[in-house]
């Protein structure tokens, strides 16, 4: 490791309870509104948009901690990763809705960040990735910023055990932060925006609402119906993109070396610390 | 990149970006507090417009979050209306579909936040410059690294789109179709991506070194090179504006609010 490869941290423990305790308010957020299942906004019945409040504040909340603490445990190399992965987020999610695709494909360059830099960097740059689509394009994207932090933190642990090396679980790792980025969505689009975030998927909420579900189900089938295969495509592209790249420049991360994350790579016997 | 930033002076321009912030969230904190289907309306007319006037961005916020909400407010009336499973009092049908007066009030509770939540956003986002509004969060406790991924990124995306247009055009010419069914578009994508993603990894290296040797990772105090005035009287302002939005919000929680027709 060269000096600026090392995580420069004299507040670790600091920046560690942030990282926890930013998940400990998502998760209790999350179980709070599946399993207590708050009828009020879900089937329209009274009470005010408390559930919607405790949606945005627990969730935003978790990701701004969440964000403070893995930031700060990024090495400068790491960090200079960070904006230009945000921008092919957003270039390449431009340029697929130009294209007519039916995808979003805006998490490339966090699922590329997540596996050569980690699971910290990945949801560093998920979560900004939105912040940014709020300053610029839609503040709508703001508050599933969660949601990105998520993907970006599932892609750098799968990374991390090794699905890269191989050629064909990245795929199937796709579809499982696919469903994983379903299911922490549904309670934002459901409780915050009655089912309506986009022209597109709103109709199909309301088809699902249509045939006798209720909002919260409709907005989870909704999401299983399009992020499985947008992550399945993501990751695949990913892939091939970590296959192009030149030795020498996957060599420059202390996470691939540490753990040998890219195709081809050998599991190390014993993993140096 | 643009931002929404609109460089239009203004008493609202002027402000500090944090009282700006902290009156957003108070905002948001109001219309999702109140259990009444009216009141995101009343706080769009009676405060987000005002504000809008005020700080000569009207027609822009009509316009960006025009484009935004409709087709959203659309979708939400259209769907509660006839599937709200609440639905009684009815106020027309369409063949077999009924369209009730309490899944339209429930439409317009929540599509309303919505509208709130972007308006209010959009009018803060208007007029206030990215840049000071990070430097004012930064120096409340966000980490200078947020700040910087923050404003380098809105500098790289105009760059990397025009790299991206040059390489698209560069596969054209070489003979690359990108029109045609959708698996062949998607085709156009990795002969595109590779080239982009590869040429702009490489300056990244130089780039850290060079922050590196600036004292980037350091986690001394910073100070600011642009003062932000904070006046006494925005102080005082920010405190108001979050208790009265702190107590309504307290008031819902214990259900101590009048109810009125119509309560959602």
């Amino acid at each position: 490791m060269t000096d600026i490869d090392k995580p420069v941290d004299p507040n670790r423990t600091r920046n560690n309870i942030f990282i926890i305790a930013g998940t400990v308010v998502v998760v209790a957020t999350y179980l709070y509104l599946i399993i207590a299942q708050p009828a009020a906004v879900g089937d329209g019945v009274a009470s005010g948009g408390t559930p919607a409040l405790i949606t945005l504040a627990g969730y935003l909340l978790g990701a701004i901690l969440i964000a403070f603490g893995a930031i700060n445990r990024l090495p400068t190399t790491t960090v200079v990763l960070v904006p230009v992965a945000i921008a092919i987020n957003i270039v390449v999610g431009q340029i697929t809705s130009a294209l007519g695709l039916p995808l979003y494909l805006d998490s490339i360059g966090t699922i590329l960040v997540a596996v050569v830099a980690g699971p910290a960097a990945g949801a560093v740059t998920g979560g900004l990735s939105n912040v940014i689509w709020g300053l610029t394009l839609s503040p709508l994207a703001l508050p599933f910023a969660i949601v990105a932090i998520v993907i970006g933190f599932v892609a750098g642990w799968a990374a991390r055990i090794g699905v890269f090396r191989s050629y064909w679980a990245p795929p199937i790792a796709g579809i499982v932060t696919g469903i994983i980025a379903a299911l922490a969505s549904s309670p934002i689009s459901a409780f915050i925006f009655g089912g309506a975030t986009g022209g597109g998927t709103g109709a199909i909420v309301a088809a699902f609402q249509a045939f006798g579900n209720s909002l919260l189900a409709s907005t989870t089938l909704q999401g299983l119906l399009s992020d499985p295969l947008d992550k399945l495509i993501t990751f695949t592209v990913v892939m091939f993109i970590l296959l192009a790249l030149p030795t020498r420049f996957k060599q420059r991360f202390p996470f691939v070396r540490q753990y040998n994350v890219l195709p081809g790579m050998k599991k190390k016997a014993t993993p140096a610390a | 990149m643009s931002t929404l930033y609109l460089d239009r002076p203004s008493p609202l321009n002027r402000l500090n970006p944090i009282t700006k912030l902290v009156g957003v969230v108070s905002i948001i904190i109001l219309v999702f507090a109140l259990p009444y289907w009216w009141a995101p309306l009343a706080i769009l007319i009676l405060v987000v417009v005002p504000a809008a006037l005020l700080a000569r961005v009207g027609g822009r916020l009509l316009v960006v979050s025009g484009v935004l909400l409709v087709p959203l407010m659309i979708v939400i009336i259209v769907a509660q209306g006839f599937f709200n499973p609440r639905g009684e009092t009815i106020l027309f049908s369409l063949g077999s579909f009924n369209f009730s007066l309490e899944g339209l009030l429930f439409a317009l509770a929540v599509g309303g936040r919505t509208v709130v939540l972007v308006t209010a956003t959009m009018v803060l986002l208007f007029t206030t410059h990215p840049g000071k509004l990070l430097n004012a969060l930064s120096k409340n406790g966000m980490p200078p690294k947020i700040a910087y991924v923050i404003s380098s990124t809105l500098q790289i995306i105009p760059s990397f789109r025009t790299r991206a247009d040059s390489i698209l055009l560069a596969q054209r010419s070489r003979g690359l179709k990108t029109g045609g069914n959708p698996f062949r578009r998607f085709a156009v994508l990795i002969p595109l991506l590779s080239p982009l993603i590869l040429g702009v990894f490489v300056d990244v290296d130089e780039r850290s070194t060079a922050m590196e040797a600036r004292a980037f990772g350091s986690t001394a105090k910073r100070t600011a090179l642009e003062v932000l005035p904070d006046p006494l009287v925005e102080h005082i302002a920010r405190w108001a504006v979050i208790i009265v939005a702190l107590v309504a919000l307290a008031l819902s929680f214990i259900g101590a609010l009048p109810q009125v027709s119509w309560p959602l």
